[in-house]
């Protein structure tokens, strides 16, 4: 098992080096009760431009990683990158995750397959070499126990003065993860957050009647993550209590979070009143 | 009385399942929440019983890698040993279910004390949950620190560092230090709630 993901190691890096295999990112790298490969969109990378690549989860039904905020247990992936000079990274962007009860707690997190959106940016002045985008990963897996991991992704790309042509065979992947991203709401919609003795209530007016709304909240101890959040219809929205985190001891400014509408996920930042 | 099987059972499905998430529990600042509670030494331990003494509870699951990297690291053990000399009841408290990551017999877990050489004044065997309910307590670790007059003063993690790894222990700011020395000085607890990080405490139904 380990000589053949060494032997198959080798030779991607006897390939890298020879240049023979170029934008290798599809050779998957074991985790506990899964996977990770890097991928990028792009075949190449244009000096002044930016670019994004992927870390792409598959992971073992029943098993899930969780998002930037855990919920009550776990961790996010942290991620290491190792790039070449004239190449930085931005912050990963995040899919919506999804809420799984564990125990009496809540987490957030990604069952089965994830992929993590990571932009890029090449300078100017970046190197007309092949760059090489490496990243340690480390990470907890859980499903009724948690099991701590670390891998090493990579991949290398060409830099060209063309315009980067997409990498076809990822591009419905990428499209899945950019659906599955917080975008800003409609600056018609209004939301109001109002502090109660044990609650917050979180009002929305979103141009429709409503109770297909789930909050998750992107700091930690504002709201009670395993509490029922009650969700009514109001006449242009929704109106939902959440429950104070037993671990708030002051007033918050802002409610922060993403609000998952159906099945599209919206960034929120509400001042409390 | 088919509607009454039906309520009571309706009833019964609230009180397993939504009561611990509806419960309030105890927030600092408020009268810690009194126990009795049986330990892995035989005794039975109440909390009223240690009025006038700091108290720290600490939710233990030696099988979750939170709670291993303060435990191979020594870094539990130690401060067990600190506080204790210093007056402190130190209990550890284990709510894991009977089949469950961490659940131990009282003997399984003395050999486990022995063992790992920990020190607390007594570890306390709460599989079937009340006390973790009671407290709130959401991972394994979580700290939650008991001051002389009976309040609770600090509920959240034990350090800054939510990670697994054993390297991270040094370096960290270990939440349960700081308070515990503030408040023997008489001063206010800086930091007194934090987000409790670990593996989710394996309760039962």
């Amino acid at each position: 098992m380990y000589s053949r993901i060494f032997f198959r190691q080798l030779l991607l890096s006897l390939g890298l080096v020879l240049g023979w295999v170029r934008n290798v990112g599809a050779d998957s790298v074991p985790i506990p009760h899964g996977k990770i490969e890097l991928v990028a969109e792009t075949g190449s990378i244009q000096p002044g431009h930016s670019f994004c690549v992927g870390l792409n989860f598959h992971l073992e039904s029943g098993w899930h990683i969780y998002w930037i905020n855990p919920g009550d247990a776990g961790e996010p992936p942290r991620l290491t990158w190792r790039l070449p000079a004239g190449i930085s990274t931005k912050p990963i962007e995040w899919p919506v995750p999804t809420a799984l009860p564990a125990f009496s707690d809540m987490d957030f997190g990604y069952q089965n397959q994830v992929l993590l959106l990571v932009p890029m940016m090449a300078s100017a002045g970046v190197k007309a070499a092949p760059a090489d985008i490496a990243a340690d990963v480390k990470l907890i897996v859980c499903r009724e126990v948690c099991i701590p991991g670390k891998a090493q992704v990579a991949l290398s790309l060409p830099v060209t003065n063309r315009a980067a042509a997409p990498n076809l065979s990822v591009r419905e992947l990428f499209d899945a993860a950019r659906k599955q991203l917080p975008r800003s709401s409609p600056t018609v919609w209004k939301f109001k957050a109002a502090s109660q003795k044990d609650s917050f209530r979180l009002t929305g007016t979103v141009g429709h009647p409503t109770t297909k709304a789930f909050f998750f909240p992107l700091e930690p101890s504002q709201i009670e993550n395993a509490a029922p959040q009650t969700v009514q219809p109001t006449k242009g929205g929704f109106a939902m209590t959440l429950k104070k985190s037993e671990q708030l001891l002051k007033p918050i400014r802002d409610l922060k979070g993403v609000l998952l509408l159906g099945d599209r996920a919206y960034a929120i930042t509400v001042p409390v009143q | 009385m088919k509607r009454s099987i039906l309520y009571s059972g309706t009833a019964f499905l609230i009180a397993v399942f939504l009561l611990p998430k509806l419960m309030q529990a105890a927030r600092v600042g408020d009268t810690a929440p009194d126990f009795t509670a049986t330990a892995s030494d035989g005794r039975t331990y109440h909390l009223s019983d240690y009025k006038g003494k700091f108290v720290v509870l600490e939710w233990h699951n030696n099988g979750c890698p939170y709670t291993r990297k303060h435990y191979e690291s020594g870094n539990m053990q130690r401060l067990q040993k600190e506080w204790t000399a210093r007056g402190v009841v130190w209990f550890t408290v284990i709510s894991s279910a009977p089949n469950t990551q961490g659940y131990v017999t009282a003997s399984e877990e003395n050999g486990y004390l022995a063992k790992m050489q920990a020190a607390p004044t007594a570890a306390l065997l709460d599989p079937s949950g009340p006390l973790g309910h009671l407290y709130g307590a959401k991972t394994t670790p979580h700290m939650f620190i008991i001051n002389p007059q009976g309040q609770l003063i600090y509920d959240g993690a034990i350090d800054d560092r939510a990670t697994t790894d054993l390297s991270d222990v040094n370096g960290a700011t270990n939440y349960v230090t700081v308070a515990l020395q503030e408040a023997m000085a008489g001063k206010p607890v800086s930091t007194p709630a934090t987000r409790p990080y670990g593996c989710s405490v394996k309760y039962g139904n």
